[in-house]
C-alpha cells in the first residue's frame, strides 16, 4: 500500500511522480540526508555546507545498517523518507547469504523505504525501495538492465526506486529512462573530491581544464581559484541540472529522443538503452500508444523504439487492406500528414483514387493511406539525405515484405525515387513478384507523374464512401486487433469529413469518432457496448461500486486487462456504472497501484 | 565452544549460508602443499611490552583451520595454502621448524628475540599440533625471550601456556578476535565465538605468570561501510585493552585473499579494502589507551590491499609503521594528501547498500 508516492506522467519506463512528504518532491529527484539541509547558520551555501545543500532535497532519514548494530525500531514522520534498517547487500553477495539475512520490515505509518537487492526485491509495502549493490551495476549494461527489470517487476508500480551512490550528470538520464526515481549526489561529490569534473557528456580531469565549461554558480570564479571542493559543488549542480532536463523531457514525452543523443557519450549508457530495446516487453508495456510529441528520427536506434516497432507490427499483423485497386508505393514526405504535402498532392492528382497509396518511409516502414494520421505516422521527423543505411534498407524491406504477404493486390506500382529502388528490388526478389516502376529522375517530374497516371488509366476509381469506411475499419484493425474493423463496424454509416470521421451504426447511433491529433478511434457509450459484445478483443477494467466522473483512481479498480497501455480505449464495468474512457496507466499498474489517476472517463452510464 | 545465537540468523541461518558459500568458494582451489615445508617464514621487528624486538615469524602448515574446513571466515584464504587432508605428522611439523631455523641462520646475525607461530588455525588445538610437538617446539625455542602462538579462544588453557613459561618464555596467545562486536564477528566475518569467550581466554592466560593475550582485529570485514568499519575498530580497540590479560592489539586491515567470499564480492564490485586513512584514524583516535596498538597493513597500495589514492600510500604506510614503533599519534600529522577529502566523503556517505563509493 503506497501512501506517499504517486505517479503523474509516464514516458516509457521513466515516470514523473510526486513523493508526497510535507514538502512534496517531484521525481525523478536528487535527494540527500535530512541533516544535509544546510550549514550551521542555515544559509545553505556557507563553506561548511555539504556540496548538495540547497540543491538536493534533504528528505532521507537513515537510522543505519543492520550489519554493525542491532537496529532500534525505526521512527519517522511525514517530513522525510525513512529508510528502514536492514543489512544492505553489496554487489556479489551470494544468494544464500542474501536469503539468510533477508530483512523483515515492520508495517509503519510514515513514509518509508525498504532496502532490496536485484535478487531479493519483493513487495514490502513501503513507499520506496533502495536498490543495494548498484555499484556493481553501473557501468555494466547487461547487469544493470537485468536488475532494473527484475526490481521494477517485483516492486509495486506506484513506488519510488532509489538507486544510491552511482548517479552522475552523464548517466542520470539513462538511469531514469530505465526506471529510477530517486538518486543522490554521493558519487558526484566523491568524484569532485578526486578532481573529476563531471558533465552531461562525461568527465574531465580538473587539472586538464584551462577553462570551466559551465555556467553554474560554483564555476563563476577564476580558474586558478577553483578547487576540488568547488568541483564537488559543480558536479552536484550539473547533476541537478541534468535531472531538470530529464523531468522536462518526461513531461514532453520526449526522453527517448534525448537519450538517443546524450547516452552516446558513454559506451555503457548506449549499451543500456540498446539492451532495453531488446527487452521489448518491459518497454512496450510502459510506452503509450499515442502522444502529441514528435519523434526525432535522427539515429539508427530510432528504428528499435517501441513506437516504431509497434506500428510496423500492427500494420503487418492487424491491418487489412480492403481496396481492390492496385498498390502504389510512394516515398514519404517531410510534411505530415503526407496528404498535406505538395508531392503527395501531385501523386494524388495522378492517381485519382484509382490505386491504394502506401508510403514508404524510414523509420516507420510502410504507411497505408488510411493510417496516415495514426500515431506515430504523422508524429515523426527523420533526417533525409537520400543515402540509406543497410539497417534502414533491411527494416523497411522487411516491413514491406511482411505487408505484401498479408495483403492481396492485383499489381504493385512503385512510384519511388532511385534511393528506394534497392528496397523494392529486395522485396521483389524475396517474394518472386515484379513491381512496375514509374519514376524517371524524380517522382514529381511531369514524366514520372505521367507514367503513373497512364499505368492506372484502365483502373476504376473507388468512391468516398468506400474510402471512409475503409479508413475507419483500418484504424479499428490497427488499434483494437486483427479483424476488429469488421467485427465492430459491420453496418456502418459515416458522418463528418476527413479527418474527423464519425462512425455511426445503421440506425444512426454514433459509435466512435476519429481523433484528429492521434488518428485513433474514441468510442461513445454505444460504441463501447458494441465493442464489449463484439469478437474484437476488449480492454476491460472492473471497478468498485461507484459511478466514475472525470477520472478513475487506482484504488477504485478491482482488476484490469494486462494488455491495457497508456492511451488505450478502455471500458469500465462495475455494479453501478458502465463507462468508456482513455487509460492513463497500464493495465498491470491499474491492478497493482493504490494511488494515482488510472484513466479519464469520456462517457458514463449509471446502472440501476 | 559457544553456540551461535538462537535468533533468526538466527537459528544459524546466516552461519549456514556463509559456510555453504565458503565451502563452495574454497573447493575451486586445487593446489597442494608439501607437509615438510612451512607455509611461510620471515624475519621482522615488533613492538612488545618489552619494547622493540626482533622476530622470527613462522606460518606453520598444520593442515589448516578446522573452522575453515566447515566453511569458515569470509575473508580468510589461509586455508587455501594448507596441506590437504587436514593433519600433519609430528615429524613433518618438526621438519618445518628446522626449515625455519635454517632460514633464520641464513638471514640473521643473531637469533630472534621473539618467535611468532601462526597456523592459520589453532596452535593450541591438539588435533592440529599434537601435545608432543607443542612440547618439542617449546623446548626448541626455550632460549628466546618471548613466543606468540595463534589460537582460537576455546583452546587457551593455562596448562598449555605453562609449557612455554616454564621454558622462561613470555608467552602471548594471539587470538583472532577480529572485532569486539559479536554481531559483526558473527554476521560479517562468520566466526563462531563471542567476546565473552575472548574474555575467558584472557583470564585463563593471565592466570599464568608470564602468560597474556594479544588480540588481532580485522578492519572492514565485508558488508560494512567505511564509516561503520572505523567506528567498529575504535570501539573494539578500547574494549580489548579494557580486558585484564590483553596487553596488545594488532589491528589489521582486511585484504582480498584468494578463494574467499570477499574475493567474490571484490570481483563483482561489492568490496573495497579499507583506506589507509581509516587505519591512521583508528590508531590516532585510540592512542590514549593503556596498551599497545599496532597495525600491519598487508598489500598496502594495491587494489586488493588497503589503499588510498595511489600517490600517498607509501607515505601513510610509513607513518603507520612509525606509529607501531613509537605509539606516537603525531606521526600522522606528518602526512597529508588531497585524497583525505575523498576518504572523508566516503566515511560520511557510504552505506551498506551503496558501497563502495570510491575505488
Amino acid at each position: 500500500m503506497t501512501d506517499y508516492f504517486e505517479v503523474h506522467e509516464r514516458d516509457g519506463a521513466a515516470r514523473l511522480a510526486e513523493l508526497r512528504l510535507d514538502s512534496p518532491v517531484t521525481t525523478p529527484a536528487l535527494v540527500t540526508d535530512a541533516d544535509r539541509a544546510d550549514d550551521a547558520d542555515g544559509a545553505g551555501q556557507g563553506p561548511d555546507a555539504a556540496p548538495e545543500a540547497g540543491v538536493a532535497h534533504p528528505v532521507l532519514s537513515d537510522p543505519g545498517s543492520g550489519w554493525a548494530t542491532e537496529p532500534d525500531a525505526p521512527e519517522g514522520d511525514d517530513s522525510r523518507l525513512t529508510i528502514l534498517p536492514a543489512r544492505g547487500f553489496p554487489a556479489g553477495t551470494p544468494d544464500e547469504v542474501q536469503d539468510a539475512f533477508e530483512p523483515e520490515y515492520p508495517d509503519v505509518d510514515f513514509p518509508s523505504a525498504a532496502v532490496v537487492s536485484a535478487t531479493t526485491a519483493t513487495d514490502h509495502g513501503t513507499d520506496a525501495y533502495v536498490l543495494s549493490g548498484a555499484h556493481g551495476l553501473a557501468g555494466h549494461a547487461r547487469a544493470f538492465v537485468d536488475a532494473m527489470i527484475g526490481v521494477r517487476e517485483a516492486i509495486p508500480p506506484d513506488t519510488a526506486l532509489y538507486l544510491p551512490g552511482v548517479a552522475t550528470p552523464a548517466n542520470v538520464a539513462t538511469l531514469v529512462y530505465a526506471g529510477v526515481d530517486l538518486v543522490d549526489a554521493d558519487r558526484a561529490v566523491v568524484r569532485g573530491t578526486q578532481g573529476r569534473y563531471l558533465t552531461v557528456d562525461g568527465h574531465q580531469f580538473l587539472e586538464d581544464l584551462d577553462e570551466l565549461p559551465c555556467a553554474c554558480p560554483a564555476c563563476q570564479q577564476p580558474r586558478e581559484e577553483f578547487d576540488r571542493e568547488d568541483c564537488a559543488r559543480h558536479n552536484v549542480n550539473a547533476l541537478a541540472a541534468a535531472l531538470k532536463t530529464v523531468r522536462r523531457r518526461i513531461r514532453d514525452g520526449r526522453l527517448r529522443d534525448y537519450i538517443e543523443g546524450q547516452a552516446r557519450h558513454e559506451q555503457w549508457l548506449t549499451a543500456t538503452f540498446r539492451r532495453l530495446d531488446q527487452q521489448y516487453a518491459y518497454l512496450e508495456e510502459r510506452t503509450p500508444i499515442l502522444r502529441q510529441a514528435e519523434i526525432t528520427a535522427a539515429t539508427e536506434d530510432t528504428i528499435r523504439r517501441v513506437e516504431i516497432q509497434r506500428f510496423a507490427e500492427r500494420v503487418t499483423s492487424r491491418y487489412r487492406n480492403r481496396f481492390d485497386n492496385p498498390l502504389v508505393l510512394v516515398p514519404c514526405s517531410a510534411r505530415k500528414p503526407y496528404t498535406d504535402s505538395q508531392s503527395h498532392g501531385q501523386y494524388h492528382d495522378a492517381v485519382q483514387w484509382r490505386a491504394h497509396k502506401v508510403s514508404m518511409t524510414s523509420p516507420i516502414g510502410v504507411v497505408p493511406q488510411e493510417l496516415e494520421l495514426t500515431y506515430p505516422a504523422q508524429h515523426y521527423d527523420s533526417v533525409v539525405t537520400g543515402r540509406w543505411s543497410a539497417n534502414e534498407i533491411e527494416f523497411v524491406a522487411n516491413v514491406l515484405e511482411r505487408y505484401l504477404e498479408r495483403t492481396d493486390y492485383p499489381r504493385v506500382i512503385a512510384h519511388v525515387p532511385e534511393d528506394y529502388r534497392p528496397i523494392c528490388e529486395r522485396v521483389e526478389e524475396s517474394l518472386g513478384t515484379e513491381f512496375t516502376y514509374t519514376v524517371e529522375d524524380h517522382p514529381t517530374t511531369t514524366d514520372s507523374l505521367g507514367n503513373l497516371a497512364s499505368e492506372l488509366s484502365g483502373e476504376l476509381k473507388y468512391g468516398k464512401r468506400e474510402r471512409q469506411h475503409n479508413t475507419v475499419r483500418a484504424i479499428a484493425d490497427y488499434q483494437f486487433g486483427d479483424g476488429a474493423g469488421d467485427a465492430l463496424f459491420d453496418d456502418l454509416t459515416i458522418r463528418g469529413s476527413q479527418p474527423g470521421l464519425q462512425a455511426h451504426d445503421g440506425d444512426g447511433n454514433q459509435l466512435a469518432v476519429v481523433v484528429r491529433p492521434y488518428g485513433t478511434l474514441a468510442f461513445t457509450l454505444a460504441g463501447a457496448r458494441r465493442w464489449v459484445e463484439s469478437d474484437a478483443p476488449t480492454k476491460r477494467v472492473e471497478i468498485d461500486d461507484f459511478v466514475p466522473h472525470g477520472s478513475v483512481l487506482a484504488p477504485g479498480i478491482v482488476d484490469a486487462d494486462e494488455s491495457i497501455r497508456v492511451g488505450d480505449e478502455v471500458v469500465f464495468e462495475g455494479p453501478s456504472a458502465f463507462a468508456v474512457g482513455r487509460a492513463e496507466m497500464t493495465g498491470p499498474e491499474m491492478a497493482r497501484s493504490s494511488r494515482g489517476i488510472a484513466a479519464h472517463i469520456r462517457h458514463v452510464d449509471e446502472r440501476d | 565452544m559457544s553456540q551461535p545465537s538462537p535468533e533468526v540468523y538466527e537459528e544459524g541461518k546466516g552461519m549456514d549460508a556463509h559456510n555453504k558459500v565458503m565451502r563452495e568458494v574454497r573447493s575451486r582451489n586445487d593446489a597442494s602443499y608439501d607437509p615438510r615445508e612451512p607455509t611461510r617464514v620471515w624475519l621482522d621487528e615488533d613492538n612488545t611490552p618489552d619494547w622493540f624486538v626482533t622476530s622470527l615469524t613462522i606460518i606453520l602448515n598444520t593442515g589448516g583451520c578446522r573452522w575453515a574446513r566447515a566453511g569458515g571466515c569470509t575473508m580468510c584464504g589461509y586455508v587455501a595454502e594448507s596441506v590437504d587432508g587436514g593433519s600433519v605428522a609430528h615429524e613433518d611439523l618438526m621438519a618445518q621448524i628446522d626449515a625455519c631455523l635454517d632460514h633464520e641462520a641464513e638471514n640473521a646475525d643473531d637469533p630472534a628475540q621473539q618467535i611468532k607461530i601462526y597456523t592459520s588455525g589453532s596452535f593450541l588445538d591438539e588435533r592440529e599440533v599434537p601435545a608432543e610437538t607443542r612440547q618439542a617446539i617449546a623446548e626448541t625455542f626455550g632460549d628466546r625471550d618471548r613466543i606468540v602462538v595463534e589460537s582460537l579462544p576455546d583452546f587457551v588453557d593455562r596448562e598449555k601456556i605453562r609449557e612455554f613459561t616454564e621454558q622462561g618464555l613470555q608467552t602471548d596467545v594471539a587470538i583472532g578476535l577480529e572485532t569486539a562486536t559479536d554481531r559483526v564477528r558473527r554476521d560479517c566475518v562468520n566466526k563462531y565465538f563471542d567476546f565473552a569467550d575472548f574474555e575467558a581466554a584472557c583470564a585463563e592466560a593471565s592466570a599464568v605468570d608470564g602468560g597474556a593475550i594479544k588480540a588481532y582485529l580485522l578492519m572492514k570485514p565485508p558488508f560494512l561501510s567505511e564509516g561503520e568499519a572505523v567506528e567498529d575498530m575504535k570501539r573494539s580497540v578500547r574494549r580489548c585493552l579494557d580486558v585484564e590479560g590483553c596487553h596488545t592489539v594488532s589491528m589489521n586491515p582486511c585484504n582480498v585473499q584468494n578463494y574467499t567470499m570477499v574475493e567474490d564480492l571484490y570481483h563483482d564490485g561489492g568490496y573495497r579494502p579499507p583506506w589507509l586513512w581509516s587505519v591512521a584514524e583508528v590508531l590516532e583516535d585510540t592512542a590514549d589507551v593503556d596498551g599497545i596498538v599496532v597495525s600491519d597493513p598487508v598489500g598496502h597500495g594495491s587494489d586488493r590491499g588497503p589503499h588510498n589514492c595511489g600517490d600517498c600510500d607509501d607515505r601513510v604506510q610509513r607513518a603507520i609503521k612509525d606509529f607501531d614503533e613509537r605509539q606516537d599519534p603525531s606521526v600522522f600529522d606528518q602526512v597529508s594528501c588531497e585524497c583525505e577529502r575523498t576518504w572523508e566523503a566516503v566515511v560520511e556517505r557510504e552505506r551498506s547498500y551503496s558501497l563502495p563509493l570510491a575505488r
